[in-house]
């Protein structure tokens, strides 16, 4: 069975999105205000022009298109991997706050991306305890601008810098 | 003459000229910063404004605003991710160019790019503010309208391959510009009862995401964990030829005056201005097809429009009171606080702070500039820094600029959500620009839309009627099917 091809499945994305968008765009109550055509009109254009151009893509594009893959599947696997990484850094930023989590996750993010290559750990460490701090305390101190601290210590009142 | 002249002496004062210049380099830093910006910088000393003396005032938080939008090519250059909007295409080019080992010369062009547009503008608004301000007036909904639909169109023939992937980016971007409360009648949509969405979709995480995790995630995935060489030549001096700024003056002067004009309107910015300008750049061009490939000339159209953007912003908010961009609002509001009415009496009633604030935006550029080619060949030691180091930083701090651009974990998580709509549309080979263009433009555009039908009572004939706006719309519509027809044209006379 020959496989579809970016462009068909891209065009399929697309169809199913704008059905959505127009789905969600009649469940929008209208106000009616005179002679002008309400909050619905750009939602809708927006959804028939996204449902057109997937049509004319699939149609103009789609033949040309070469069945090249995106990403193997070692690729794949790096992507959900840092992904993943990336979602456990926002989680930990909100419940144990961004210093920790910035000190922890650039570590994470180093020992990563360098993709097994030999590095100096203890200056890596270093570097992520350093600029997680700098980063920290120069907003939250220098700037007052506040960073999360952390909704697990605040629920368990334990004070954070 | 005299009132510039005694602006220029108060300005000089020790005091006022110090902080002015600290002001400009910690802006320059701050929009180097992704995620952060020279707005953040004046949100952060405007409530020190309140006890300071007006004229030291403006001399700080206009240098922060200079300072803000010329540094933020720097990150656009050197890893590919925009310091903030006003830099988007600087990275189509620019990043190109660096991977060739051309860094140095893609930041001269930078530097000089930024200067030029700044000194430039600011020159114009000195002298012509005032005539400048009243075709701003003549101007309509109807033609803004037709304006933001041919900025959008031009922009969309920047999508290399098919205009059909542009616009169907450029309608996804204008979809999700509808999210949140309309601009018109404030009716919620699909913000899905979360009060995060009621403002709508924040810009800086939106590109935090899409320019950021995108680019980290997916060089990780092909394993393409590669810093670019850099080339010793260039670092010190200007590190261009006289026959530098003659093979590309067209796109000079055609950017600087796309980056006034798009300033003068009022809530348009440096933001929209570069990318306008880059698509002019490619569609003027004899050679399109080298544009994204590292281009001098991307670099030159960017830089050049979006520091024009500063003269052209303060062009209304002084004239007019009406705030040209984002960061005008910030300085808007500080005047509000000093007792100040901007509007058209301003410039009558305080001539001296009036050319305060021309003289200070100046001398910040001319001393950004001298700055920025001392200091330039130092920039590329951030290249000589290892892959892992560098992008895991940049990881965090885009997560920390999110949060600190939204005070809220929502704006952390849609950075998430849209480095996955990154990599979804690097995938499907569907262009960013035409995307964020649409985003930023769509609000704009659908309320003046609005507005032009409800003042025409409901008559849309009146888009096609007044002359401005059918010119633009004409030229929306080439812009579309000018390539196709051009094709079609081709392959008969082929036939």
């Amino acid at each position: 069975m020959k496989k579809i091809n970016r462009t068909y499945l891209a065009g399929i994305v697309a169809l199913i999105f704008a059905a959505w968008v127009a789905w969600q765009t009649t469940l929008i109550p209208e106000r009616l205000v005179s002679n002008e055509p309400g909050p619905k009109m750009f939602p809708f254009i927006s959804a028939a022009g996204i449902a057109v151009m997937a049509i004319l893509m699939m149609i103009f594009d789609g033949p040309k298109e070469e069945n090249a893959p995106y990403l193997d599947k070692a690729g794949w696997k790096r992507m959900g991997l840092i992904i993943l990484e990336s979602l456990v850094f926002c989680l930990c930023m909100q419940y144990i706050g961004f210093w920790i989590t910035a000190m922890a996750g650039t570590l994470m993010f180093i020992l990563t991306l360098s993709s097994h290559k030999k590095i100096n750990k203890p200056f890596a460490v270093i570097f992520s305890i350093a600029l997680a701090s700098i980063c920290y305390f120069g907003f939250t101190k220098g700037f007052a601008i506040p960073l999360p601290k952390g909704e697990l210590w605040e629920m368990l009142n334990i004070p954070m810098p | 003459m005299a009132d510039y002249i005694t602006a220029f002496l108060t300005l000089m004062e020790p005091m006022n000229f110090i902080m002015m210049y600290i002001c400009s380099l910690v802006g320059c830093v701050l929009g180097a910063i992704p995620g952060l910006s020279g707005g953040l910088g004046i949100t952060l000393i405007l409530p020190l404004t309140f006890a300071l003396e007006t004229n030291l005032s403006f001399a700080m938080l206009l240098g922060m605003y200079v300072g803000g939008v010329s540094g933020s090519f720097i990150a656009a250059v050197l890893v590919g991710i925009p310091g903030s909007a006003a830099s988007i295409g600087t990275c189509y080019d620019g990043y190109p160019m660096t991977k060739k080992g051309k860094a140095a010369k893609a930041l001269s062009i930078g530097i000089t790019g930024s200067f030029i547009g700044t000194f430039v503008s600011i020159l114009v608004c000195t002298f012509a503010s005032g005539y400048i301000a009243d075709i701003a007036l003549m101007l309509g909904p109807w033609e803004y309208f037709s304006l933001c639909l041919m900025a959008i169109t031009m922009v969309v023939g920047l999508s290399n391959g098919s205009v059909f992937r542009g616009l169907l980016a450029a309608f996804l971007g204008l979809w999700l510009s509808c999210v949140g409360g309309d601009l018109v009648t404030n009716q919620l949509r699909f913000t899905f009862g979360n009060t995060n969405l009621y403002g709508g979709i924040n810009v800086v995480c939106m590109l935090m995401g899409t320019f950021a995790l995108q680019q980290v995630a997916t060089s990780y995935a092909k394993g393409q964990q590669t810093m670019p060489e850099v080339d010793g030549k260039g670092l010190s001096g200007l590190g261009l030829t006289l026959k530098d700024f003659t093979d590309n003056i067209r796109t000079i002067l055609e950017s600087l005056v796309i980056g006034l004009v798009i300033g003068f309107l009022p809530g348009m910015g440096s933001g929209i201005s570069n990318l306008i300008a880059y698509g002019r750049a490619k569609n003027s061009s004899k050679h399109p097809e080298l544009f994204g490939t590292g281009i001098d000339q991307g670099v030159w159209a960017t830089e050049v429009a979006n520091n024009a953007g500063v003269g052209g912003a303060l062009i209304p908010m002084i004239s007019l009171g009406i705030p040209g961009d984002g960061t005008c609002v910030l300085l808007l509001s500080a005047m509000t606080i000093k007792g100040l009415q901007p509007g058209p009496m301003f410039i009558e009633q305080n001539p001296v702070l009036a050319n305060l604030i021309f003289v200070t935006v100046l001398v910040s550029a001319i001393l950004i500039f001298i700055t920025e080619l001392l200091t330039k060949r130092w920039f590329p030691l951030l290249l000589k820094a290892p892959y892992h180091y560098l992008y895991s930083a940049i990881m965090m701090i885009c997560f920390m600029g999110a949060f600190s651009g939204t005070t809220s974990m929502f704006g952390v998580y849609m950075v998430l959500v849209f480095g996955a709509m990154g990599i979804l549309m690097d995938m499907f080979r569907l262009p960013m620009t035409p995307l964020m263009l649409a985003f930023i433009l769509g609000g704009k555009i659908e309320s003046y839309f609005r507005m032009g039908c409800s003042y025409a009572r409901g008559d849309l004939t009146s888009f096609v009627t007044r002359p401005i706006s059918l010119i633009f719309i004409l030229i929306a519509l080439w812009s579309v099917l000018g390539p196709v027809v051009m094709k079609l044209i081709k392959s008969k006379k082929k036939a």
